[in-house]
């Protein structure tokens, strides 16, 4: 028993660890198979001591959480994470094995739930995972690290803790350290810590009175030095203490939990930023530097990138060669990191990122046995389903809703919320026609939504709230812009005001820096939806507003540029970008949008080295929307279809101009004669190539349209009357040649044989 | 003539060992003799262990890059302003042995951080092979004295060695400008002396062996997309350091003012140094163009078409205090930067002098304390 810290002839083993440290894990394994206590005091909310035993359950995975919350308002709640690798899981684990008792001793949170009670309104929203700072040393071991030449503290813990494999006093070592630590530090007076460790004593007495000889106590390294049975304070003072508080009704279960999680706030304070590698300092055997490039490498491999063994290699001589020139025993993180950038990722940031996601971080999602008590989630959706008379039906039914009736409205949103959480209960089968107020869902529950929903319960304690959660987590990592206003709308939907003003901040970032015009436009339409039905919603648009005009202002000034040099295919996809952004921005509703979308548009009809598919279908807008006339629309042809041009060009012009709609060809007879001389005009050569363009153009309009401009265009054949062509007539006119064209016409229009002049 | 076409003949250099006189007579001295008096102090206070052939343990390459105080109280100052991490990245690729490509857009100080490692490494900086779309194979290997090579047939003596043959042969770093301007298949010739770490002399039927201490520097330029990208075998043989603009407007000054402060020294100008006034505006100028929004991230400008490196912030500071030497009376003021910051903005006489009136008119003229900038620049638009 000699690496422990015992302050007594009572053996009390105070082990001061590092919440989710894996040397602190690995120390505290080996000390407790050195000490073998009788019971483990861990520190952990004793509201859960009934859930230890499900650690040892087979089906139980870390990464897991224990949630506590209060059964009326579960939205209070505190969650306390584990991970295989924390020191509390390992002594849960050690106990269980050894069919001794493990308790946990933290301030119940019955208590710390209880306080700050009032009749009052409901607290402004705040985060109730987030404990609020304790008022301690920001950084005390930052303090020890200075001391002994370190600027990192957790550099310095790492190498003191983490890479300590001998273990050897280390805990002894702690405890004194950080008694100096706590005398260096300024009074504690913080009342809630001054509970905490109160209770952490009472709990340690109560074990020693039930006849425990040997009690080993497993708490954050800061708390240690008030732990140790030499600082205690006589019994009366604690037990005053902790007399009288007010205290609520909790209960407790264990909620699957992940990695991403584990980097975020929880009971146990302050996330950690690594999980990945930490589960890799768990796990790895020896070669904690070569293992690790190695899966680095072979992550990259699985994308298609390059990286041969003979990269890890270097990799590993430089993280090596990093380590020794910063004075370090041992390459850490940063040092693999910045390997990792230089050789195998040739500097690059993007593969750092997916490595960061996937490996640093990982995905690890956890597990909880059916047993466990059912999660406040749960508890909330059956509440909502009986209230909105929805109940989970495992056949498939059809359910229509009318969004002015307030239930249905409720109901509605609740799919919504489910359907951002991954609870795929049903399914809208279609929106029905623009401006109706009519939803139709397709409902089925299946066992495995279950399954999702406990998943989901990380999240948070209602659909509301998890729902919020998540889609404000995924907005933030949303890169793609189109992508986040889609989940903006699914967000509106789900009428989540916390989470739509975080997604609306991601995308006012998002667009600020887009490069990518398309990108821009392909993000309106969601916008200029959830602007017009929004009120149907009763959803504030107001914010939506804001955002969409900036981007319309951001489209208007790239787009010229932006289709200055298009191959077919991409101005092709451009073509449908610009179509669906100009629905998007005709029904925002925005006068100086659409005035500067008209305007750019303008440019690019008038532009001569804009793509022709591009320049026709800006022609034809604003020839739609009035903002051309017909003499100037004709004058644009024209000059399209000018022997001057290229056949290919022209034609894509025509292409971009008539695509979809035919009819001006048809009412329109400049434009008609236009058009019919350029066909006539065209080289011969040059016909053959561009009979697919045509062909695609007019197999875009209505049969019976198509008939009308074949009779047409035999019509002014016959009577020899073409539109004159007066400005612009820059062809010389061969009627005779040109007639010999028109059977062709007449069967590119789809008029059979029957139509010979 | 021969020599001339070989393109593989080095400037020969004067060596400066007899006295300061003939060093500082010349217009811009080699890193190794200006900082000669810092490498020394640097190698006696050096204990650490060195890689075969350094002239200083990589340590104390890293003080001299990023400047310091020596036990002795020898001041080092800093060469290169920036993350401490990139230095000790690149300085530790190379005591591994590996080759360096140090990327980024011009002007981040690629050339000048090759040319100060190699000096503290090599205590030379010159075996330098410069970048071009007519970089030929020879100029990277060898080449020949046609002449002698004509009368006596191929021989050790007729062969001209190229700056990276005498790098090997010396265990020196040679240093490659512009990496990716050369022909891919030039580029190629360097993988098998990084691989390899020998240059093949079919001719001569021989071949030289890179001596203990050889390593390469390359820089490149990623803004010059598609110009010769880089083999992915080459890219393989390389530790990739990006350098990056600077990331804070203080930084930037910091940059500016110490280069400055040193060029003019070299220069002889006898100008005051300038004001930090006038540089913060130089530098907020060229800041704001480059990321296209204001410096408080409120209005949006168009960017130019040139890149508005730090280099360039420096020369531009550089050119107004010699114009306020020669012509003034000594003190930069707005006048002397005005041309200098046009010359720097307006690449493209069309689009870059739109960009640059509507940053005239929406920003300087409307910003507190600029308005002698904005009279000064409106006058030589
Ligand atoms: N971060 C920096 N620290 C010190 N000097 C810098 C820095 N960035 C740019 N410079 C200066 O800019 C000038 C040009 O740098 P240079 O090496 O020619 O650029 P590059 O080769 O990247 O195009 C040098 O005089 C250098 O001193
Ligand atoms: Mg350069």
């Amino acid at each position: 028993m000699p690496n422990v810290a015992s302050t007594s002839a009572a053996a009390i083993h105070i082990l001061g660890v590092r919440h989710h440290g894996p040397g602190s894990a690995r120390s505290v394994r080996d000390a407790l198979a050195a000490i073998e206590p009788s019971i483990v005091l861990i520190e952990g909310p004793p509201d859960a001591d009934a859930m230890i035993p499900f650690v040892a359950h087979a089906e139980m995975t870390p990464p897991v959480a224990l949630l506590v919350y209060r059964p009326e308002t579960p939205r209070d709640s505190i969650y306390y994470p584990f991970a295989e690798f924390s020191p509390e899981w390992q002594a849960m684990t050690y106990a269980l094995g050894r069919g001794i008792s493990a308790r946990f001793m933290d301030l119940p949170v019955a208590y710390q739930l209880g306080r700050d009670e009032g009749d009052g309104p409901p607290e402004v929203e705040t985060d109730p995972t987030e404990p609020t700072p304790p008022r301690r040393p920001v950084d005390p071991l930052g303090m020890l690290a200075q001391a002994a030449g370190f600027d990192d503290g957790e550099r310095w813990w790492e190498f003191v803790v983490e890479w300590r494999r001998d273990g050897a006093d280390l805990f002894a070592e702690i405890l004194e350290a950080m008694a100096e630590v706590r005398l260096a530090a300024p009074p504690q007076d913080d009342p809630r810590e001054l509970l905490r460790e109160a209770h952490m004593r009472q709990t340690i007495r109560e074990a020693r009175k039930e006849g425990h000889a040997s009690i080993a106590v497993i708490c954050g390294a800061w708390h240690a030095p008030a732990l140790a049975e030499t600082a205690w304070p006589p019994a009366r003072d604690d037990s005053n203490l902790l007399k009288g508080l007010p205290k609520t009704k909790v209960a407790a279960t264990w909620v699957p939990w992940t990695y991403g999680r584990l980097s975020r706030d929880s009971g146990y304070g302050a996330g950690i930023a690594s999980p990945g590698w930490y589960d890799h300092l768990w796990t790895a055997p020896d070669h904690v530097v070569e293992r690790w490039l190695t899966r680095v490498a072979r992550l990259l491999r699985e994308e298609r990138l390059d990286a041969s063994s003979a990269s890890v290699i270097e990799a590993v001589r430089l993280a090596d060669a990093l380590a020794t020139m910063r004075g370090r025993p041992l390459a850490d993180l940063s040092d693999l990191d910045e390997a990792v950038r230089t050789v195998l990722c040739f500097g690059e940031e993007t593969p750092m990122r997916l490595i960061r996601r996937k490996l640093v971080v990982g995905e690890r999602l956890g597990r909880v046995p059916e047993e466990t008590p059912s999660v406040p989630l749960q508890q909330d959706l059956q509440r909502l389903q009986k209230r909105l008379r929805l109940a989970p039906d495992p056949a498939q039914t059809t359910k229509v809703l009318d969004l002015r009736e307030p239930t249905d409205l409720e109901r509605s949103r609740l799919l919504h919320r489910l359907d951002l959480l991954g609870v795929a209960w049903g399914r809208v089968a279609h929106v029905s026609g623009k401006g109706t107020f009519k939803e139709a869902w397709q409902l089925q529950w299946v066992p495995e939504l279950s399954v999702s929903l406990i998943e989901a319960s990380l999240w948070g304690a209602t659909v509301e709230d998890a729902a919020t959660a998540r889609a404000a987590d995924r907005g933030g990592r949303e890169e793609d812009l189109p992508e986040l206003t889609a989940l903006l709308d699914r967000a509106i939907l789900a009428d989540l005001p916390a989470a739509v003003s975080a997604i609306m901040a991601r995308v006012e970032s998002l667009a600020a820096v887009a490069a990518d015009v398309t990108q821009l436009m392909d993000a309106l339409p969601p916008l200029a939806n959830l602007l017009r039905y929004g009120s149907v919603r009763k959803t504030d648009a107001s914010l939506v507003g804001h955002a969409a005009s900036g981007m319309v202002a951001r489209v208007c000034v790239g787009l010229p540029l932006a289709c200055g040099s298009l191959d077919d295919a991409a101005a092709s996809a451009m073509f449908e970008s610009i179509v669906r952004a100009d629905s998007a921005i005709r029904i925002m509703d925005d006068a100086s949008g659409l005035s500067s979308w008209h305007a750019a548009l303008a440019r690019l009809a008038d532009s001569d080295t804009a793509h022709g598919l591009i320049a026709g279908r800006a022609a034809r807008i604003l020839l739609d929307s009035r903002e051309l006339d017909e003499a100037e629309a004709s004058r644009l042809m024209g000059l399209a279809v000018s022997t001057a041009s290229e056949p290919t060009r022209a034609a894509a012009w025509v292409e971009g101009f008539l695509r979809g709609g035919g009819e001006v060809l048809y009412h329109d007879d400049a434009l008609f004669g236009l058009f019919d001389s350029w066909l006539a005009g065209l080289p011969a050569d040059a016909f053959p190539g561009l009979l697919p363009m045509l062909r695609r153009t007019f197999s875009t309009f209505e049969p019976p349209l198509r008939r009308n401009l074949g009779e047409k265009a035999s019509r002014s054949s016959s009577a020899g009357s073409r539109s004159p062509l007066k400005t612009n007539s820059i062809v010389d006119i061969d009627a005779e040649r040109a007639a010999t064209v028109l059977p062709l016409v007449a069967r590119l229009l789809g008029l059979g044989g029957g139509m010979e002049s | 003539m021969s020599r001339a076409r070989s393109g593989a003949i080095a400037p020969q250099t004067v060596s400066n060992d007899d006295g300061a006189d003939a060093a500082s007579a010349v217009l811009r001295r080699h890193a190794e003799e200006q900082f000669a008096e810092e490498l020394e102090a640097l190698a006696k206070d050096d204990s650490r262990p060195r890689p075969p052939r350094w002239r200083l343990s990589p340590w104390a390459v890293t003080t001299y890059l990023l400047g310091g105080t020596l036990a002795d109280g020898t001041p080092i100052t800093p060469k290169y302003i920036g993350n401490r991490r990139l230095m000790e990245v690149a300085v530790a690729t190379l005591a591994t042995d590996r080759a360096l490509l140090l990327l980024g857009v011009p002007g981040t100080a690629k050339s000048w951080v090759s040319e100060h490692i190699a000096a503290a490494i090599a205590s030379d900086s010159t075996m330098l092979v410069q970048g071009t779309a007519g970089t030929s194979e020879e100029a990277i290997r060898y080449g020949w004295n046609y002449a002698l090579l004509l009368a006596e047939g191929p021989s050790a003596k007729a062969l001209v060695p190229s700056p990276m043959m005498r790098a090997m042969k010396e265990g020196k770093i040679a240093r490659v400008e512009e990496l990716t301007r050369i022909p891919a298949d030039v580029q190629d010739t360097l993988i098998t002396i990084l691989s390899e770490k020998t240059l093949p002399i079919p001719e001569l039927n021989g071949e030289v062996q890179a001596a203990k201490g050889f390593n390469l520097i390359a820089t490149a330029n990623n803004r010059d997309r598609g110009v010769n990208e880089l083999s992915s075998a080459l890219k393989r043989r390389f530790n990739t350091v990006v350098l990056p603009t600077p990331e804070t407007a203080e930084e930037e000054v910091e940059i500016v003012r110490l280069r400055v402060e040193s060029m003019g020294r070299a220069l002889a100008i006898p100008s005051e140094p300038p004001g930090l006034e006038e540089i913060r505006r130089v530098v907020t100028v060229f800041r704001e163009l480059r990321d296209g929004q204001t410096s408080d991230g409120k209005v949006k400008v168009k960017q130019p078409t040139g890149t508005m490196s730090t280099a360039e912030a420096i020369s531009v500071v550089n050119q107004g205090l010699s114009l306020a030497a020669h012509f003034g009376d000594g003190v930069m003021r707005s006048a002397d930067m005005a041309s200098g910051l046009i010359g720097a903005v307006v690449k493209d006489p069309v689009q870059d002098r739109v960009v640059w009136l509507e940053y005239l008119e929406t920003v300087v003229k409307e910003r507190d304390g600029w308005k002698d900038l904005y009279r000064a620049c409106r006058e030589v638009v």
